[in-house]
């Protein structure tokens, strides 16, 4: 891709110069790609993610607790989804509320158990059926929307009564069909630029269900 | 097919970042990236093994290790990172780090036990890399600072983006093997060889006055008397086979 601009490509190359100045370059031009991303996804999605704050605020203020999981960077998103609503940081405006959340992908024995007896398939799923209750929330996360443990374990939440949200890029993938209460599709191609949309969405529904349920009593 | 232009002008000392929102957001972290991800990518072409650490959000260094054992891009190569974490990370890195190695700590500027860390980090002879949000840490708290200033950056997906970019950064560096081949040491210019002084950590005692201590270049036998009993643990300045001060570990 950079070829044109470094005709001197080779073993011999000894300026890094131009190299580190194409690196920033292209930093500049991720950034801009995912900043566009976030707010026309914004623009796209955010009547469909202030419902799904009502929908979450409710099943909160019932006692529900939020379960997310996805895979490898995803899960990694799930997590961080779970430590924002179970400890959210501090800021200006005051402490936040801390709501009941936990990853699915945090414990390494449950994981391997699963997956070494039952097949990776059913990783969550199989989680989904020893933790859930019928008030809980169950948000998966997934670049394709085709994460086949992932699918398995909302169709699992869906049919106990609880509340079932997809994060999914692409197209949505499976997901979108998969008759979720909430699907929220992040429209690229791009995996590294739908997780950071993701991320970004996953912070503005944390404020949204914040600014629903109010302080701690 | 050319892309757009390039929102870099020079300026004094160095580029300066114009234009795009990208940049804009970005700030000088566009930069800091860039130097990043060339000396990553020299360490790895070395053999080096990026460790990953985030004592608060345990989440981010896992992202870090993932995207590079397993990327997203078909074809591009595993490259060894592994998240650590455990109640004593310092006693895990100092058993599994090697010199030249690389450690990329995610934490805020205020956590006083990753500043420790990468600090003797850097007397073990890693590369050190504080990654985070908010107010920044002190210069020089770390080869490589790679920071957002917004702190809800931590949870926003802006720092998502810098570690995703730090990854896509280091694999195009991999286009420019010329380029990553560490230059051989000679008496006259290497830092590590010449009249300066290095940092250090007692590995154990020796006879009075002397002490073995670990050093980018292993290990080694150093004379204690100028900084007084020391301690295994201890991260001494060393010059010229002599400890002549203590540096808080």
């Amino acid at each position: 891709m950079t070829d044109f601009l470094y005709p001197f490509i080779d073993a011999d190359e000894r300026d890094a110069g131009p190299l580190l100045e194409d690196l920033a370059a292209s930093a500049a031009a991720k950034a801009s790609d995912t900043l566009s991303l976030r707010a026309a996804t914004r623009a796209s999605v955010g009547a469909s993610l202030r419902r799904l704050a009502d929908d979450m605020a409710d099943r909160f203020t019932a006692g529900g607790r939020l379960l997310t999981f996805g895979n490898g960077g995803s899960a990694t998103d799930a997590a961080s989804a779970a430590a924002l609503f179970r400890a959210p940081p501090g800021d200006d405006a005051g402490p936040s509320r801390p709501l009941p959340a936990r990853s699915l992908v945090a414990d390494e024995a449950v994981l391997t158990a699963l997956a070494n007896d039952v097949g990776f398939e059913l990783v969550f799923s199989r989680q989904v059926i020893a933790h859930g209750r019928a008030t809980d929330i169950a948000l998966g996360v997934s670049t394709s929307g085709n994460s086949a443990n992932v699918v398995r374990a909302l169709a699992e939440a869906r049919s106990r009564g609880m509340l079932t949200v997809g994060f999914a890029g692409y197209d949505g993938g499976e997901m979108a069909g998969a008759g979720l209460h909430h699907c929220i599709v992040v429209p690229s191609s791009s995996v590294h630029r739908i997780q950071e949309t993701q991320a970004a969405l996953l912070y503005d529904l944390w404020q949204e269900v914040q600014a629903r349920v109010g302080q701690a009593a | 097919m050319p892309g757009p232009p390039t929102p870099w002008r020079t300026r004094g000392r160095g580029l300066v970042c114009t234009g795009t929102e990208g940049a804009q957001r970005l700030g000088t972290l566009g930069l800091d990236l860039a130097a990043a991800a060339f000396a990553l990518a020299r360490r790895f072409a070395a053999g080096a093994t990026l460790w990953c650490w985030s004592p608060e959000w345990p989440h981010h260094a896992q992202h870090i290790a993932v995207e590079f054992v397993h990327p997203v891009i078909v074809g591009k190569r595993a490259l060894p990172a592994e998240a650590v974490e455990g109640a004593d990370v310092t006693a895990v890195l100092r058993s599994l780090a090697v010199p030249g190695d690389v450690l990329a700590a995610v934490a805020p500027a205020s956590d006083g036990h990753v500043a420790s860390l990468l600090r003797r980090a850097s007397a073990w002879g890693v590369t050190t890399m504080w990654v985070g949000a908010g107010r920044r840490p002190a210069t020089g708290a770390a080869d490589h600072v790679l920071w957002l200033d917004a702190p809800e950056a931590a949870w926003s997906g802006d720092l998502v983006l810098a570690y995703h970019v730090l990854w896509e950064l280091t694999h195009v560096c991999f286009e420019h093997p010329g380029l990553l081949r560490e230059e051989a040491c000679t008496d006259e210019v290497c830092i590590t060889c010449s009249d300066q002084a290095r940092l250090g950590e007692v590995i154990s005692l020796e006879d009075a006055g002397l002490a073995t201590v670990r050093t980018a270049s292993g290990a080694e036998s150093v004379e204690t008397t100028l900084v007084g009993p020391v301690q295994a643990g201890d991260l001494l300045l060393l010059h010229a086979g002599t400890a002549i001060g203590r540096v808080d570990g």
